[in-house]
């Protein structure tokens, strides 16, 4: 589905991501983990160029995304990707905040939109919702919406940049619950996150970051029963209580 | 002085005469004209000057873009409105072989001036949005001119609407120069007054009167309007 050759990413002379070389297949579910600074999120952001590589390349659907002659914006449509912060559009309802995308972008017409908006809606609960501003909603009810948006363009794989890290802990549930329930579906997903329940339970691989490369990964049997390096086996004994 | 007499000329002149339906409806109509249409071309021109310099700088074309928005802001930033008048109404129309009226030029005179404040106002407000509203919409696969057209700048919109607003007070108190093109404002109606008798005193009193007026009006608009923007900040 993904497939990542020799990429590289440096901001001005730090380099962050050093020569990661990966394949994310179809209906996988990464979870990738790391200490705080190892690039977890960079590597993500590159996965859609919202971060440009600085060399390598990212094949999707046959083409290379870090190619600058790519029409990136296209290829985006079928990634969808969610944020720590939510970064709802105060501006616009909840529901012009899903279809928003999929009628500008001429994928479905404003009708099929709102009915596919109710839909998802309707799946995380919040199809009461439709008609209020995203300033109203709580932290997890924002990051459903979140999800929904994404969702609503109908995308081949989601990318989740610590998806619950800014809620309140009782609201970590309800999203998580939501991102089980799309991996069930069978949904490609890759995710950064700090819930280690969340990576043993959904996750069918584990990336370890450290230092700009993924150093260790496998089933979570093997990287959580089985770690190899002391890095791991010291962030694990930190992570896991 | 003879503050009665001076009184009584102007109660003849500007009440029983008349005089007043001439001073608000060409003064005052002229004034707010010039000063409500020069702030919607600059709201508009502004708005596009403002998005041109917080373009990311990677392409050729925004770099040109950009240096020609930055001298375009220099000179009207940097030389007196009213000089930007004259060389519009007595230089450049004449090189350009055009006729404009006076009236016109003033409110494409002044568009063009409150461009180029707008446009760093709307730069800032811009710059206040949050970035993960643009991250949120190119992750969508919108453009990035479309991100900005339908999120960012209608949230910088509102966030500097009472920035706008003095902006608007500024552009009314300027408009009074506009006379250097012979266009015909709240102060050369009242001056026409004055020239009847050679008597000022009164005329300009009462004109100084109308501009507080005016300006207090607004001013109590553009309170009204942040106090309902807060509200619906909170909604
Ligand atoms: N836009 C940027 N400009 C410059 N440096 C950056 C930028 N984004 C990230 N970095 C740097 O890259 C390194 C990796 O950052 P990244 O956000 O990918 O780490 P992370 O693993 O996601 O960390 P965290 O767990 O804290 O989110 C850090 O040293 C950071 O300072
Ligand atoms: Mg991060």
């Amino acid at each position: 589905m993904i497939k990542i050759k020799n990429l590289c990413k440096s901001f001005g002379d730090n380099q962050v991501l050093s020569n990661i070389t990966e394949t994310i297949n179809q209906g996988d579910k990464v979870v990738v983990i790391g200490p705080s600074g190892s690039g977890k999120s960079t590597f993500l952001r590159c996965l859609n160029c919202m971060e440009d590589p600085t060399s390598g390349s990212i094949i999707f659907d046959g083409e290379d995304l870090a190619d600058l002659r790519v029409d990136i914006n296209k290829h985006r449509q079928n990634i969808g990707m969610v944020f720590q912060q939510f970064n709802l559009f105060n501006n616009k309802t909840v529901m012009e905040n899903i279809t928003l995308a999929p009628v500008h972008l001429k994928k479905m017409t404003p009708a099929e939109a709102k009915e596919r908006g109710i839909e998802l809606l309707q799946r995380v609960g919040l199809e009461d919702k439709a008609d209020v501003y995203p300033s109203t909603l709580s932290g997890g009810q924002k990051q459903r919406v979140a999800i929904v948006r994404a969702l609503a363009m109908n995308p081949k794989v989601m990318l989740f940049d610590e998806p619950t890290s800014a809620l309140d802990p009782e609201m970590v549930g309800e999203v998580l619950d939501v991102m089980k329930q799309l991996a069930n579906e069978g949904m490609t997903m890759v995710v950064v996150t700090h819930e280690m329940g969340f990576a043993r339970e959904v996750g069918n691989r584990i990336f370890f970051m450290d230092e700009g490369q993924i150093t260790e990964q496998g089933t979570p049997e093997e990287v959580f029963g089985n770690p190899q390096s002391p890095r791991l086996k010291d962030f694990l004994s930190k992570v896991i209580v | 002085m003879n503050f009665a007499s001076k009184f009584d000329v102007f109660w003849e002149l500007f009440i029983e005469q008349g005089g007043w339906k001439r001073v608000i409806s060409v003064g005052l109509v002229n004034t707010l004209l010039i000063a409500v249409l020069g702030l919607l071309i600059g709201i508009v021109l502004g708005t596009l000057i403002g998005a041109v310099k917080v373009m990311p700088k990677y392409k050729l074309l925004p770099k040109i873009l950009d240096k020609i928005c930055t001298v375009y802001v220099g000179f009207f930033r940097g030389t007196p409105i009213v000089v930007q008048l004259l060389i519009g109404y007595y230089v450049l129309w004449p090189l350009l072989g055009i006729t404009i009226s006076p009236l016109n030029t003033s409110i494409i005179i002044f568009g063009l001036n409150s461009a180029a404040y707008v446009s760093e106002i709307m730069r800032g407000g811009i710059l206040s949005i949050d970035p993960g509203q643009m991250e949120a919409g190119r992750a969508l696969g919108l453009s990035y001119s479309t991100t900005m057209i339908k999120i960012v700048i209608p949230q910088a919109i509102k966030n500097i609407l009472p920035t706008l607003g003095n902006e608007f007070i500024a552009l009314i108190k300027d408009t009074s120069v506009v006379s250097f093109v012979a266009a015909t404002d709240l102060y050369k109606t009242f001056t026409e007054i004055g020239n009847v008798r050679y008597e000022y005193f009164m005329p300009y009193l009462a004109m100084a009167v109308m501009y507080m007026v005016l300006v207090f009006i607004i001013s109590c608009g553009i309170k009204a309007m942040e106090r309902s923007l807060r509200k619906s900040d909170k909604n």
